[in-house]
C-alpha cells in the first residue's frame, strides 16, 4: 500500500517534469526568447517599461523571461550570462551598461544582441530606447519663453554634475539666449541632498528677497520638478502669487502633476512615455531579430508637455 | 534509515535539483562553461559565506557582512578616484574589514553584547560610514581602474586536446583558495579546534583554559576580512561601488550555513558543508533563470527548499 502510493508520487513527479521538458522544448522551437534583466522591477519606471514591453512581446508571440535581481548589480552580470548560456534570441536590460560590462561582453562573443532601455549609451548594446532630454528641455524652455513674450527676467534651476541634468540646462541656456529681452537672473545649482525642494525653497526665497518689486521675475525654469516645487513654495509664501511668475519643472512627478492642475504658477512640466520606451524596446528586439542592425546608438520616444489643459487625462 | 536521511538528505537533495536541470536543460547546463559561470557567480557569496563559518562554528552570528562588503568597495574605489595604486585601495579596504570585524568582536566578547544585537548595530553604522563616504552615489566608470575590473573578467585559460580553450575565472580561483584556507584553519589548527570548543561548551572551555574572549575577537576579526574580500569582489566584477551592493550577500551567506550545518551530525557548521549550502543557493539561480521561471517564484522555491532541509535535518532530532 505505502509502496504503491510511493511509487505513485514518483510516477507523478516523473510525468510533470517530461511535461515540463516537452512543453519548454516545443515553445523552443515555436517561439524567440527574450530574457528582461533589470535590478529595479520595483521603481515605478521600471516597471511600466516591462509592462509595455510585455505587452508587446505577447502580440508577437515572443517567450519573454523577466528576471529582478532586486537591486543586486552584480547578479544582472550571472542572469546576463545565464540567458547567453540558454541561447535566448535577445536580451534586454534596464540597468546601466558600464556596470555590467562584464556580462554584455559574453552576450557579444555570443552573437546574442542586448537592447537598452533607458539605459544610458554604450558600445556594447545594439542600441538604447529613452526619452530625448534635449528635445524635453527645449518644449519647457520655448514654453516659458512664449508665455512671457520673449520678455522678462527668469530664474534657472540648473544640475551640471549628473550629465542626463546637465544636457537639459545646455539647451534652456541657448532658447534664452536667442531670446534678446530674455535674462537670466540667476542660474542655481540646489542641494539634492534632502531631495531638491528644501534647498531650491530656500535660494528662490533668497532670489525673491533680493528682487522685492512685481514683475522683477517673469519665470523659473527648473531642469526637473523638484527644484520647480521649492520655487513655488517660496512664492506662494512670499504672498507673490499673484504676480504672474510662470513655473516650469520636468519628469511630471506626480507632486509636480498636483501642482499643475490647482492652476497656480507651476504650469508645465514633461511626461515620458514609459510604456512606449518599453514598446519601442519590443520594436527594437523585433527588427534584431529580422537580422538587421539598428543604426542609431540611442531611439528616442516621444515626451508630452504636461499643463493644466492635459494633467487630467494622463494617469 | 532516518539518521542516513537526516545526515545525507541535503546532499541528495542538491544531487537531486542538479539532476533535475541536468534533464530540464539537456544541453545547456551540465557543461563545463555552465560550471564555471556558476562558480563565478556564487564566488562572492562563497567567500562571505566560508568565513562567516567562523563566527558561526562558535553559535554566533555576524549579520554586518552585506555592510562591511559595500564598505570595503566604497573603501577601495575612494582611494582609486584620488589617484591612489589598485594596490593601496585594495589593501585599506581589508584593513577596513579586519578593524571593523575586530571591533564586533570587541563589542560580542568583551562587551557581552548578544551578537544578533552588536551586529544589527554595526550593520546599520557601517552602512552609514559607506553613503557618507561615497555621499550615497555610485563610483564608477573612470574612477575604476581597468587592472582592479579586469581581475573579475579574466582568468587562466586552459586548453583541452590543443582545441577546446576553457576560462577558469580568477574570482573562482579566490573563492578555492579561501575555501582551502578556512578549512585549514578550522578543520587542521588548534585555533579551530578551540573554536569547535566554544561552540559546544562555551562554560566547559572557558574552564578548561580556552582563552574565549580572544578566540571570539579573532573569529570575528576574520569574517569580517572575508567580507571585505568579498566585497572587493563584487566591486570588481560590476566595475564600481556603490554603498549598497554588498547587502544581499548577509541572508544568502548565512542561509548556506545554515543548509551546511544539516549535513553536520551534530549540527556544526563545517566549511565544506557551506560550499554546498552555497552550490544549492547558485545552482538555483542558474538552472532556474535558464528555465524562465519567474524571479519571483525562485525566491520563494528557494526559500521553501531552506526550510525543507532544515526541517528534514531536525525531524529525525524530534522523533528520538
Amino acid at each position: 500500500m505505502r509502496i504503491s502510493k510511493t511509487l505513485k508520487t514518483i510516477a507523478g513527479l516523473a510525468g510533470t517534469m517530461v511535461l515540463a521538458t516537452g512543453l519548454s522544448m516545443g515553445l523552443a522551437q515555436a517561439a524567440s526568447k527574450v530574457a528582461v534583466i533589470t535590478p529595479y522591477l520595483a521603481q515605478p519606471g521600471t516597471q511600466f517599461y516591462v509592462e509595455g514591453f510585455k505587452a508587446a512581446a505577447e502580440k508577437n508571440g515572443w517567450e519573454t523571461n523577466i528576471v529582478d535581481t532586486a537591486g543586486d548589480v552584480a547578479a544582472v552580470i550571472s542572469r546576463l550570462e545565464d540567458a547567453v548560456n540558454q541561447k535566448v534570441d535577445a536580451i534586454v536590460i534596464n540597468v546601466d551598461p558600464q556596470q555590467v560590462a562584464a556580462g554584455l561582453e559574453v552576450a557579444r562573443e555570443a552573437g546574442i544582441p542586448v537592447v537598452g532601455m533607458d539605459s544610458g549609451s554604450d558600445p556594447l548594446l545594439a542600441t538604447n530606447v529613452t526619452s530625448n532630454g534635449y528635445a524635453m528641455a527645449a518644449e519647457t524652455a520655448v514654453y516659458v519663453a512664449n508665455r512671457i513674450g520673449g520678455k522678462g527676467r527668469v530664474v534657472m534651476f540648473v544640475f551640471d554634475a549628473f550629465p542626463p541634468v546637465q544636457i537639459r540646462g545646455v539647451v534652456a541656456d541657448a532658447i534664452f539666449g536667442n531670446f534678446p529681452d530674455i535674462k537670466i537672473v540667476d542660474r542655481v545649482t540646489p542641494d539634492v541632498q534632502d531631495g531638491g525642494i528644501a534647498d531650491s525653497r530656500a535660494k528662490m526665497e533668497a532670489i525673491l528677497a533680493a528682487n522685492p518689486d512685481k514683475g522683477s521675475i517673469a519665470a523659473v525654469w527648473a531642469a526637473w520638478d523638484q527644484p520647480a516645487l521649492g520655487a513655488l513654495q517660496a512664492i506662494e509664501d512670499a504672498g507673490r502669487s499673484d504676480e504672474g511668475i510662470v513655473i516650469v519643472g520636468m519628469d511630471a512627478n506626480p507632486q509636480a502633476r498636483d501642482a499643475i492642475a490647482t492652476g497656480g504658477n507651476f504650469e508645465a512640466s514633461m511626461a515620458q512615455d514609459f510604456i512606449g520606451i518599453g514598446n519601442k524596446a519590443a520594436e527594437m528586439v523585433g527588427r534584431l531579430l529580422k537580422g538587421e542592425t539598428i543604426r542609431e546608438p540611442v531611439v528616442y520616444v516621444p515626451t508630452t508637455l504636461v499643463t493644466s489643459s492635459n494633467v487630467a487625462d494622463l494617469d | 534509515m532516518i539518521s542516513l536521511f537526516k545526515r545525507y538528505g541535503t546532499l541528495v537533495g542538491f544531487i537531486a535539483i542538479v539532476a533535475f536541470f541536468w534533464f530540464n536543460l539537456p544541453d545547456t547546463f551540465m557543461t563545463a562553461r555552465n560550471w564555471l559561470n556558476i562558480s563565478q557567480q556564487i564566488s562572492m557569496l562563497a567567500v562571505v559565506a566560508f568565513t562567516m563559518t567562523f563566527v558561526m562554528v562558535m553559535g554566533d552570528f555576524d549579520l554586518s557582512v552585506g555592510s562591511m562588503a559595500s564598505l570595503s568597495g566604497i573603501t577601495a574605489a575612494l582611494l582609486f578616484s584620488q589617484g591612489y595604486p589598485v594596490a593601496a585601495g585594495v589593501a585599506a579596504a581589508l584593513a577596513m574589514g579586519i578593524l571593523g570585524g575586530f571591533f564586533n568582536g570587541f563589542l560580542v566578547s568583551i562587551l557581552g553584547i548578544l551578537p544578533f544585537v552588536a551586529t544589527l548595530g554595526t550593520l546599520t553604522m557601517f552602512s552609514g560610514l559607506a553613503f557618507w563616504l561615497s555621499d550615497g552615489k555610485t563610483i564608477f566608470g573612470r574612477d575604476i581602474p581597468k587592472t582592479f575590473s579586469g581581475f573579475a573578467r579574466g582568468g587562466v585559460d586552459i586548453e583541452l586536446a590543443g582545441t577546446l580553450a576553457l576560462k577558469i575565472p580568477y574570482l573562482s580561483i579566490l573563492a578555492l583558495v579561501v575555501l582551502a584556507a578556512v578549512w585549514l584553519v578550522l578543520e587542521q589548527t588548534s585555533f579551530g579546534r578551540r573554536l569547535y570548543a566554544i561552540g559546544g561548551n562555551y562554560e566547559a572551555a572557558r574552564l578548561a583554559g580556552v582563552k574565549v574572549r580572544r578566540l571570539r575577537m579573532a573569529a570575528f576579526a576574520l569574517t569580517g576580512f572575508g567580507a571585505a574580500i568579498g566585497g572587493l569582489m563584487y566591486a570588481s566584477r560590476v566595475a564600481s561601488a556603490n554603498p549598497t551592493q554588498g547587502s544581499g550577500l548577509m541572508l544568502d551567506a548565512i542561509a548556506a550555513v545554515f543548509l551546511g550545518m544539516t549535513m553536520s551530525e551534530e549540527g556544526e557548521p563545517r566549511v565544506l558543508a557551506t560550499l554546498v549550502g552555497v552550490l544549492i543557493l547558485g545552482v538555483l539561480d542558474n538552472g532556474l533563470t535558464q528555465m524562465s521561471v519567474d524571479s519571483y517564484i525562485r525566491e520563494i522555491l528557494v526559500g521553501a527548499i531552506i526550510l525543507t532541509a532544515v526541517a528534514s535535518s531536525s525531524v529525525g532530532k524530534f522523533r528520538r
